[in-house]
């Protein structure tokens, strides 16, 4: 079996079931920020805390990409992700295919492989169309 | 500080041309623009040169192969700005009295450089470029929110490419030079959903150059010299302060700062040459510009208030769509436009009148940021 791998450091932790994507919040000036930082960028103050974002959010906006990329086979879907928090992150979308994708739609956090690297199989966040009747 | 005039402009046809180097092409642009103005290469005094692909000093290239040499000359990268950015350095060079009388030039050869047919890999440490991330895709996902938000269809903003395409037959500097229908543009490939092939600009090689005098001096030149009312250049800001991404915040600002250094609104602009890299960008920059409120684009387009004819023709060149879009080059060759509509000289695609002219440029893709950099400049005679 290949070794799993996280495409970044710091960005995620955790799996599946109780993972989350890893901001900061500014203790100074209350910005919520993805990925974290050393400093906040708004008030470029030091004091922040590392938080987990939430597992849910509403899709923002999306597009099915036709061109060829480093690491995906086209067609692929991306999109943006809004989170509870107010921060967007953009991220791969799966499960386009068997739930067609609609803007304001839930979505919910999964963690899979992204891409294969040689002998390792990297793992990333990703973003489906939540199926439990919403978030 | 002195008000400043552009006294000459030069192009080349845009277009693809695997034989032509760039330093060939922005030689083309600057010899063009020299005999417009009517002077010899030696009385140029300094020089700016905006390219991305064609490697290291070639500006020095450029203007070495028309006998200028031993000035002040400056390359510049700024991505789809750079030929903006070039114009706006040498206006500030004459309107600070530094000089009194040099070139901007704006050059591309896509077709020519390393990345031709290449497949655009991502920066290391870009995490959305790695993540799938391109520069359609950027523009695809503003457009399916804008379609979706203000009930926008794709055959409505479709109609800017074939206006914009219209105009391009009628410039003998456009790649392009065709018609094209609305079911032509829908119906060609897809890229980046909603965005089809033909919603997007071309890859295009070419260059265009302008000659910079202060304005008091401009006389001894020309008889139609054509006045910088306004040059703003600004880097994007972050992306958690961006609100809305159907909506540039830096375009909107640096138009209002532009109108305010002018003291002129955007109902004194009778031309205008804008960012239309992709069909609906132009849309959602008529907003920003201040030429309609939100909510009211579609019909200024409709009714015909851009096209040729109407109150504010946007693209009369053809645009980034039609007549090209030489990265570099754009910024300069929109102003080669607009001075050619100041002075009376666009032949068919004339805007009967013309007086105040406007161009606007931005792009440059980096994580976190809205976009890279945006340039308004605002001509008038
Ligand atoms: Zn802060």
């Amino acid at each position: 079996m290949k070794t799993r791998v996280p495409f970044r450091e710091g960005l995620f932790q955790g799996s599946d079931e109780e993972g989350s994507l890893l901001g900061a919040r500014c203790r100074q000036c209350g910005q919520i920020i993805f990925p974290g930082r050393e400093a906040c960028l708004n008030c470029l103050g030091h004091d922040l805390e590392s938080i987990c974002l939430s597992r849910n959010g509403k899709l923002y906006t999306y597009t099915i990409v036709h061109m060829p990329s480093e690491h995906f086979t086209p067609p692929y879907a991306v999109g943006w992700i809004e989170l509870p928090e107010g921060v967007r992150v953009f991220s791969q979308i799966r499960g386009w295919q068997e739930y067609p994708l609609e803007i304001g739609m839930d979505m919910t956090l999964h963690f899979e492989k992204l891409w294969d690297e040689e002998e390792k199989e990297v793992v990333g966040y990703v973003f489906r169309p939540s199926t439990n009747g919403g978030a | 500080m002195r008000d400043v005039a552009i006294i000459g402009v030069g192009s080349t046809v845009m277009g693809k041309f695997p034989e032509s180097l760039p330093y060939e092409l922005g030689a083309e642009a600057a010899r063009a623009a020299i005999q417009d103005a009517g002077i010899s290469p030696g009385d140029l005094q300094f020089a700016y040169c905006a390219n991305l692909y064609g490697g290291m000093v070639i500006g020095q290239a450029v203007l070495g192969e028309i006998g200028i040499t031993d000035i002040e000359l400056t390359n510049i990268e700024n991505a789809c700005t750079g030929g903006a950015t070039a114009v706006r350095k040498a206006w500030w060079d004459i309107a600070s009295g530094l000089y009194d009388i040099g070139i901007a030039v704006g050059v591309e050869s896509i077709t020519t450089s390393p990345m031709a047919g290449k497949l655009i890999t991502p920066a290391k440490g870009d995490i959305t470029g790695e993540l799938g991330m391109n520069m359609v895709a950027r523009f695809a996902l503003s457009q399916r929110r804008y379609m979706d938000m203000f009930n926008i269809s794709l055959e409505q903003i479709a109609q800017v490419s074939v206006k914009n395409h219209r105009n391009g037959c009628m410039n003998p500097y456009s790649q392009y030079r065709k018609e094209l229908t609305i079911e032509e543009i829908l119906n060609s490939r897809p890229i980046c959903e909603p965005i089809t092939l033909l919603q997007c600009c071309p890859s295009t090689d070419g260059a265009a150059a302008a000659i910079l005098v202060p304005l008091d001096l401009a006389g001894k030149y020309t008889s139609q010299p054509v006045t910088i009312a306004a040059s703003v250049l600004k880097s994007g800001d972050y992306a958690f302060r961006w609100e809305d991404m159907t909506f540039s915040d830096m375009t909107s600002k640096c138009a209002n700062s532009a109108y305010e250094m002018a003291g002129l609104g955007p109902e004194d602009v009778n031309v205008c040459e804008l960012h239309d890299a992709f069909a609906m960008n132009e849309l959602q920059h008529y907003v920003e510009l201040g030429f309609c409120k939100r909510g009211e684009e579609v019909r200024l387009l409709e009714d015909g208030v851009t096209e040729l004819g109407g109150k504010i023709p946007v693209n009369t060149s053809g645009g980034l769509l039609s007549k090209g879009h030489p990265v570099s080059a754009s910024g300069v060759a929109q102003i080669a436009e607009l001075v050619w509509q100041l002075r009376g000289q666009a032949g068919e695609r004339q805007v009967a009148g013309a007086k105040v002219a406007l161009a606007h440029v931005i792009g440059g893709e980096v994580t976190g940021l809205e976009s890279g950099a945006v340039a308004v400049h605002i001509l008038k005679r």
